[in-house]
């Protein structure tokens, strides 16, 4: 643990152990999206399917890298990730983005990957309005982690139809405003 | 509809196997069966069995995302 980070933390105001909970359950979410996300690519298959595979693979390796990188800030500020991975799943703070019963339903699909993202866009909001101005560092790594799922978001939205997305998907490294919470 | 006090409405905190109902804008919704309301605890900030209209500025989504629940009742103003 970080002993002056935390009591900075705590001086500016913020409940730094509701905060913790917050980022366990954010990770966990991370962390169980990267697994069902895997499943879910899998099954992105034929010509509807194909098209959408590439981004659902971004998404999964992006979601894995934000579990990475809020990990040691959980630590940073005294906080642990729980023994048991059952625990861990169970606590997540989006639901488990299951494979809709329908495998060849691509929209199913579809709608199932945006629903995990803005549950994550919600998720880092809050964060973000929580430390914004008092935990400078957290915010950061809530911030950049936020620009990634909205990015993710509008992806799969737009396949939905639902509009542009007003960007193109990556190219290059993965993670542009997280890596630099990995090196 | 069932109409419920706030009294009535504090049993229903999802706790030791209870059912998790919320209130807001007058309206009584049964979150039981969400996942992101386990044990009656929704995001680390909010409880059930309690009118969460004050709180929804603050969260980060709107009162549109209560209609993916059943309306089981109305709250009482007093």
């Amino acid at each position: 643990m970080a002993k002056v980070t935390r009591e900075m933390v705590e001086r500016a105001g913020v409940d730094v152990d509701q905060l913790l909970e917050l980022l366990v359950k954010n990770a966990a979410a991370e962390l169980t999206t990267y697994y069902y996300y895997t499943i879910l690519r899998v099954n992105l298959i034929d010509l509807e399917g194909e098209g959408v595979k590439e981004i659902a693979e971004v998404a999964r390796i992006e979601d894995r890298n934000h579990f990475e990188a809020l990990v040691p800030r959980i630590y940073e500020l005294g906080g642990e990730l729980p023994q048991d991975m059952k625990k861990f799943h169970d606590m997540s703070a989006c639901p488990p983005a299951y494979l809709p019963e329908d495998l060849t339903d691509v929209k199913a699909i579809l709608t199932v990957l945006v629903e995990a993202e803005r549950c994550a866009v919600r998720g880092y909001t809050q964060i973000c309005n929580m430390t914004a101005g008092k935990d400078h560092r957290t915010y950061d790594l809530a911030l950049a982690i936020l620009n990634e799922e909205i990015e993710h978001e509008s992806w799969f939205s737009e396949f939905l139809g639902e509009g542009p997305s007003g960007h193109f998907m990556r190219r290059g490294e993965t993670s542009p405003f997280v890596s630099k919470f990995l090196k | 509809m069932r109409r419920f006090t706030k009294k009535e409405l504090a049993q229903y905190n999802g706790k030791d196997g209870a059912l998790a109902f919320i209130a807001c804008e007058g309206k009584v919704y049964d979150v039981s069966r969400s996942f992101l309301w386990q044990d009656g605890r929704h995001q680390v900030l909010h409880i059930a069995g309690v009118d969460l209209t004050a709180s929804l500025d603050q969260a980060p989504h709107g009162a549109d995302l209560l209609e993916r629940f059943s309306v089981v009742g109305m709250l009482e103003e007093n």
